[in-house]
């Protein structure tokens, strides 16, 4: 029996029963999943989490399932890794990784919200999962859903990277790769979501979907040892994991697990692609689409749909939003493995030279905690830092040719 | 068929019958749904029945007149 009491239109208000549905019917606004927090104050405490095994069911209260986990039962739970030498580098005296580069399977934090999206799609009674993506989520739902069971449809434009694509064939989806530019990939699987009785994760799961971003949140409140930080930076595509991190924070605060709660929200985008920082910074509410023209793949979604959510959280929390060019990101990625040993894929360079710039403007005290989210691993965009990184040394297989080297960089 | 699409006015085109004329031109039953119109913004939800091919032309002669034309949910490929 599970704590959610129904679903709940963001704009209107309008309550609807727990059905694979994602829009309300009146208003168009997105649907939101709605619980019962007084049931849950009693049974979710720091004791009882603590007891249970280290994913990110440990918080399943406050997961949309009526039933017990089902799919993605190691996900979650990635380390919140201590950063002193970026935080030296940066200037600031705290500063924490959230570091979903580990994440299980998929190495991107999409696999908590599809662990969360498959385990409903399973008790709604769906034998076929699908979703439209150009990486990361393609990658959680063919491997989270060849465990489970489920037949797969992932839609791709078919102009993606070679790369990417292998490392969802590999798990034995039906990979549709859609000849058409983006938009017409968008309205294509919209439409299909429409017709075809699946779980399309990412469109009619949605609601459902998105919830297992919270675990990032929840996350990151316990191992800062019960505390929530005074800064958070969160990228950007379509602003949902924005909305969910402050969620998370909200509802430990709503059943008692996290005292105070003064924590700023701050967004991160890439230049190529920011309406969201870009409606911060304008202080407008109207979030206007882009062409996406950006080396953060993984972030370059023009017409966010949770823009406006991920906009008032960030104002409602006195936070801010920042932008970073191609090259800042480039850096933003060789910073972070540079000074922790962190390979991020490109939204997490976008994270951290956000971060920097913040720290730099004044908007991330020096003295305060500050954690960042980087949420894909750098493996996986490998082809980004082409021509970026330092340069291999060739040498003859001889003891003089090494010697030369180590004269050449100047190692004594 | 139906499609709910977001429009978005240029300024220039706020005081324009443009649905009404897509309407009666390419023969889709335009639902408003939502709207907020002044003299600076025009914003609108639209839900459109009829042939695809012609809510498709519909939609392609919204465009062409300089109105943004979006898919209510955003954008799915993520």
């Amino acid at each position: 029996m599970g704590y959610v009491r129904g679903l709940k239109c963001r704009e209107c208000g309008r309550e609807y029963p727990v059905e694979p549905i994602y829009v309300c019917e009146f208003c168009f606004g997105p649907l939101e999943v709605v619980y019962d927090y007084k049931r849950i104050k009693r049974v979710l405490t720091r004791k009882n989490i603590e007891k249970r095994g280290k994913n990110l069911w440990r918080y399943k209260e406050l997961l949309p399932i009526d039933g017990e986990p089902q799919v993605g039962l190691q996900s979650g739970f990635t380390p919140l890794i201590r950063a002193d030498n970026l935080a030296r580098e940066l200037g600031v005296k705290e500063l924490y990784v959230k570091d979903d580069t580990v994440a299980h399977p998929t190495l991107s934090f999409k696999d908590r919200v599809v662990a969360v999206a498959l385990t409903k799609a399973k008790e709604f009674g769906f034998d076929t999962v699908a979703c439209a993506s150009t990486g990361n989520l393609a990658h959680s739902v063919s491997a989270h859903g060849a465990k489970a069971g489920f037949k797969r449809f992932v839609f791709i434009p078919a102009s993606l990277e070679p790369s990417k694509i292998v490392a969802s064939l590999v798990y034995g989806p039906n990979l549709v790769a859609v000849d058409g530019n983006y938009d017409e990939v968008n309205r294509l699987c919209s439409e299909i979501a429409n017709k075809y009785k699946w779980a399309f994760v990412n469109i009619n799961i949605r609601p459902f979907y998105a919830e297992g971003s919270k675990t990032q949140g929840f996350e990151i409140i316990e191992q800062l040892g019960w505390k929530a930080p005074d800064n958070v930076v969160v990228p950007c595509a379509s602003g949902s994991l924005l909305t969910k991190v402050w969620k998370a924070f909200k509802e430990f605060k709503e059943i008692g697990i996290l005292k105070e709660l003064e924590t700023r929200v701050f967004a991160a985008q890439a230049t190529g692609c920011s309406p969201i920082t870009s409606a911060i910074k304008q202080d407008t509410d109207v979030i206007r689409p882009v062409k996406p023209n950006t080396v953060a793949k993984s972030l370059a979604i023009g017409n966010p749909a949770d823009g406006y959510y991920a906009g008032q959280v960030v104002k409602n929390t006195g936070g801010y939003g920042e932008d970073v060019s191609d090259e800042e990101i480039i850096e933003g990625i060789k910073l972070l493995a540079r000074t922790e040993g962190i390979f991020a894929e490109t939204a997490g360079g976008v994270t951290i030279a956000a971060a920097k710039k913040l720290i730099e403007q004044g908007r991330i005290g020096r003295d305060e905690t500050t954690v960042v989210c980087i949420t894909g691993n750098g493996l996986k965009t490998q082809e980004a830092l082409a021509g970026h990184t330092a340069e291999v040394h060739y040498i003859k297989p001889n003891f003089s040719a090494f010697e030369e080297v180590l004269k050449k960089i100047g190692y004594q | 068929m139906r499609r709910r699409v977001r429009l978005t006015f240029p300024q220039n085109l706020i005081k324009e019958p443009v649905i009404f004329t897509m309407a009666k031109r390419y023969e889709v039953l335009p639902n408003i749904r939502r709207a907020r119109v002044t003299d600076t913004v025009g914003e609108m939800i639209l839900e459109l029945e009829g042939e695809e091919q012609n809510i498709e032309k519909g939609i392609q002669s919204l465009k062409e007149q300089g109105i943004e034309v979006e898919l209510i949910e955003g954008d799915v490929v993520e």
